[in-house]
């Protein structure tokens, strides 16, 4: 077995030696990847809270918003290159870490970092901002008076993990709006943001001590406790208890944004099922399970088919069985643990004995053989929405009508995000009616479903507005001054 | 109305001759592989000729008769199928006794054990619970905290404890659990009493009951010095009901409290699917080896292909009970176990693991749900 090792974490100001590390363990067939985590104290916490702080002020938020995209455009465009150092450093130790297929990671890393560059930035910010200078001076009102978007003075985020590279996202919110970032890693792929903060730095030298990365054991309280009294917002992602504990530990005047798991599902129309196109979309269908083995918020976990089309909802499944059953040859699924077999194996025998128990001999319930790395359960009922084991455990539906989903859903409300639809487009738009209306905040292509479009609105929400406080200049203000002016007659 | 518990209906020929045949094994001085591979055979061809939801699923897995060759050959039922399917070789009776999983959820269905007859279970708990919690000790008094078997007729522990203090417990045992929660006062009068007396005493129960004891005694300040071979036996874990409590600290605090060794702490791993436990030689150290009597064997197993994994390796376990004559002998637990020297060591529960992606963990969506 051959042992890699590295260094997680980014601390300006910090020399290693006087910071305290852990490893964490991770292990792929042959290699061994030993990764040093730190472990400061709550005073260091807080020393590098202060250091992001002054750096931002004197640094970041002296730049251009359009500045800061040109600086994260040049780090992607070297995250883009595979012969980058950085970005063969994330090839070869992200599928160590995370257990997944190098290829799907590739490729996943790859389309990722093409939604960062610099035209899909600025239609970010554009997504939020009509005026992307708001950021940068006061703009006039149409109201009058005149206005600016300040960015947090230190922004804390708390990542999750099982989506390389994920944390991507709000630290370049956070960049845009020209906020002091502090993250904490997540212990399943504690390597991505560190290597960011690093590569930001070497690209744009002023960067280097306005952003940090950390990480603490869940439930050090001390040293989170440190770092969240000195943040002004907190984003993070996690489960609901999680979030529950994060939020009790913050000062009632700090902003906090949660992001919550989700669960992800797709409608197909019978008019996307006749002998060419369901096969079509049933490959798209079965690219967004194989996706990170379906650790996304935006994964699908249910398909509901419609009756009526050329191709049977039943048809449907197999054809998603045979895709998912071609993929695992390309992209396999990763090694499972012994728990997350048990709950694999625990929704496979639930379905399987459900079956039984109607006295139906299993027949379709459950496609794909007993050890295959997939799993598509069939059912001709109407079905409530509900995760599925993930790992490629997908529940396809037959339904009579779309329509008929909207009932299915609208109570699990606090957990929907993405729908993945395929109709027509008259339908498509009928059905967004409905499903906005259930609680549905994205709704994608089958196929795109796992690979959110730049500038899209996280749960519904504004990713870059929701960080910044409006300054507003009144108009009286301005009129007042008028006669205070040396040259006021 | 016609009451048929009066007039039991006399069970097949066939079930008598499984049941003689097994209460003739357990009765036995130890076994052969080939002695246990030879009932286990013989069940499962009764089990799958006599219970059709069982069939069908071995079917699904195909074996049959015909196929399976050793004990471990036979398919594995996951104990879920307890609440799906009706697991059971003989018609139903007034008579039966049922045993019910307790269920963590409000609105979870219950899994059901069909007993056509105790004999089988008795046997079985007694032979074993003289060699294991007695160790060949007489009657001793003995003091249960848990329910009666009335209040709770379909627990088999509450059948499991009540058998334990009708076969060995003295007269002056009695259970100090009501419906009103535990009665200390009765528990510390009858604790002194035997401390007084150097009278050996057994504490046996619910281990989240012994930790609503240990929290008592340390709020009143009261600790005991029981007599030698004084001894305590735990079950089942704290399942919500108490707070959770590190194994070694459950025992260093039940040890100090009570005045009785480590090595007298036994715990007792049992379920409500099958008719046999086991236990370990005392929680010296933790967590201890567990091992069961002659008639029933265990394999660790990776869930999703059914294998059993390599030594070294966390499995979940698999249970092949002999004793379970009219349900299936063998089992799929959601219990992490290890191989160790002489049986094996009982890691917890197979949680489902923790959600690290963003994608929404099933039972955090139950919990919403409910």
């Amino acid at each position: 077995m051959t042992t890699l090792h590295a260094t997680a974490g980014y601390l300006p100001g910090l020399a290693p030696a006087d910071v305290q590390w852990r490893s964490l363990r991770f292990e792929s067939g042959p290699t061994r990847l030993e990764v040093a985590v730190p472990v400061l104290s709550p005073d260091q916490m807080r020393a590098l809270a202060v250091r992001v702080g002054h750096a931002t002020r004197r640094h970041l938020k002296t730049m251009t918003v359009s500045g800061i995209v040109d600086v994260v455009d040049r780090a992607m465009a070297r995250l883009l290159d595979p012969a980058d150092p950085y970005r063969r450093e994330l090839d070869q130790l992200l599928p160590i870490v995370t257990g997944y297929d190098a290829e799907m990671v590739r490729l996943g890393l790859t389309a990722f970092f093409k939604t960062f560059r610099a035209p899909q930035l600025h239609r970010f910010v554009a997504e939020d901002f009509a005026n992307p200078k708001l950021l940068d001076e006061f703009q006039p009102r149409p109201k009058g008076g005149a206005a600016k978007a300040f960015g947090p003075e230190l922004l804390v985020h708390v990542w999750a993990g099982n989506v390389p590279a994920i944390g991507l996202w709000s630290l370049v919110c956070g960049l845009l709006v020209k906020a002091g970032n502090i993250g904490k890693l997540p212990s399943a792929e504690p390597l991505f943001a560190g290597l960011f903060a690093r590569l930001l730095a070497e690209v744009h030298p002023p960067l280097a001590d306005c952003l940090a990365v950390v990480w603490w054991k869940g439930g050090d309280e001390e040293q989170a406790s440190a770092l969240y009294a000195e943040a002004d917002t907190v984003l993070a992602y996690g489960g609901n208890d999680a979030l529950d504990q994060i939020r009790r530990r913050l000062p009632v005047t700090t902003r906090f944004l949660a992001y919550g798991h989700k669960l992800g599902f797709g409608l197909v129309s019978a008019s996307a099922l006749d002998a060419l196109k369901a096969p079509a979309t049933a490959r798209l269908a079965a690219w967004d399970v194989m996706r990170y083995d379906q650790q996304g918020c935006y994964s699908p976990h249910v398909f509901y088919v419609e009756r009526g089309g050329r191709v049977s909802p039943r048809e449907f499944a197999h054809y998603l069985a045979s895709e998912l059953a071609n993929l695992q040859h390309r992209f396999p699924r990763r090694a499972l643990s012994l728990e997350d077999s048990a709950t694999v194996a625990g929704w496979r025998q639930g379905i399987e004995l459900q079956a039984m128990a109607v006295g139906d001999g299993g027949g379709d319930a459950l496609i794909g053989e007993d050890g295959a790395a997939f799993g598509v359960a069939y059912t001709d009922e109407v079905k409530e929405l509900a995760p599925t084991a993930s790992h490629r455990s997908i529940q396809v539906v037959a339904v009579d009508a779309l329509d008929q989903v909207v009932a299915r859903i609208e109570a699990h409300r606090p957990f929907l995000q993405t729908a993945g639809v395929a109709a027509a487009p008259a339908e498509l738009f009928r059905l967004a009616e409905l499903l906005g209306a259930a609680g549905v905040t994205r709704i994608s292509a089958i196929g795109a479903m796992s690979s959110p479009e730049a500038g899209w609105h996280h749960d519904g929400r504004f990713n870059l507005l929701d960080l910044v406080r409006m300054v507003e200049i009144e108009q009286s203000a301005e009129i007042a001054a008028d006669p205070l002016a040396p040259y006021a007659d | 109305m016609h009451n048929s518990s009066a007039n039991p209906p006399a069970p097949t020929a066939a079930a008598s001759d499984v049941v003689a045949a097994v209460l003739a094994f357990i009765a036995q001085d130890g076994c052969t592989d080939a002695d246990f591979d030879g009932l286990a055979l013989r069940l499962f061809a009764y089990q799958y000729a006599n219970n059709q939801p069982f069939k069908r699923f071995c079917q699904r897995r195909g074996a049959t008769p015909r196929s399976v060759k050793r004990w471990s050959d036979i398919p594995a039922v996951p104990i879920d199928a307890f609440k799906e399917l009706p697991l059971r070789c003989e018609p139903p009776a007034a008579s039966d006794r049922v045993f019910m999983t307790s269920g963590t959820t409000r609105s979870e269905v219950k899994g059901r054990h069909f007993h056509p007859t105790l004999a089988v279970y008795d046997r079985s708990m007694i032979g074993n619970f003289a060699q294991r919690f007695m160790r060949g000790h007489g009657p001793m008094r003995m003091g249960i905290l848990f329910p009666t078997e009335t209040v709770l007729a379909n627990s088999s522990l509450a059948h499991y404890l009540a058998l334990a203090m009708e076969a060995f417990g003295t007269a002056e045992s009695r259970y100090f659990m009501s419906p009103q929660g535990l009665d200390l006062p009765g528990l510390c009068e009858a604790l002194s009493d035997a401390q007084q007396r150097g009278e050996p005493f057994a504490l046996l129960g619910a281990s989240y009951s012994f930790v609503h004891l240990i929290d008592e005694l340390k709020r009143r300040g009261q600790s005991f010095r029981l007599p030698a071979g004084s001894r305590v036996l735990d079950t089942g874990g704290y399942k919500g009901q108490s707070r959770d409590l590190p194994l070694d600290t459950f025992y260093a605090e039940l040890s100090a409290l009570l005045g009785i060794e480590r090595s007298h702490c036994i715990n007792m791993y049992g379920m409500t699917e099958l008719s046999t436990q086991f236990y370990d030689a005392g929680n010296a150290s933790v967590p201890s080896v567990k091992s069961g009597p002659h008639w029933i064997r265990s394999r660790l197993v990776d869930p999703l292909t059914g294998r059993e994994v390599a030594p070294a390796e966390r499995g979940i376990l698999v249970h092949c009970d002999l004793a379970n004559f009219n349900s299936v002998t063998t089992i799929l637990t959601e219990d992490v176990g290890l191989a160790a020297d002489g049986g094996f060591l009982l890691l917890g529960r197979a949680e489902g693991a923790q959600a690290k992606g963003c994608s929404l963990a099933v039972e955090e969506f139950i919990r919403a749900a409910a």
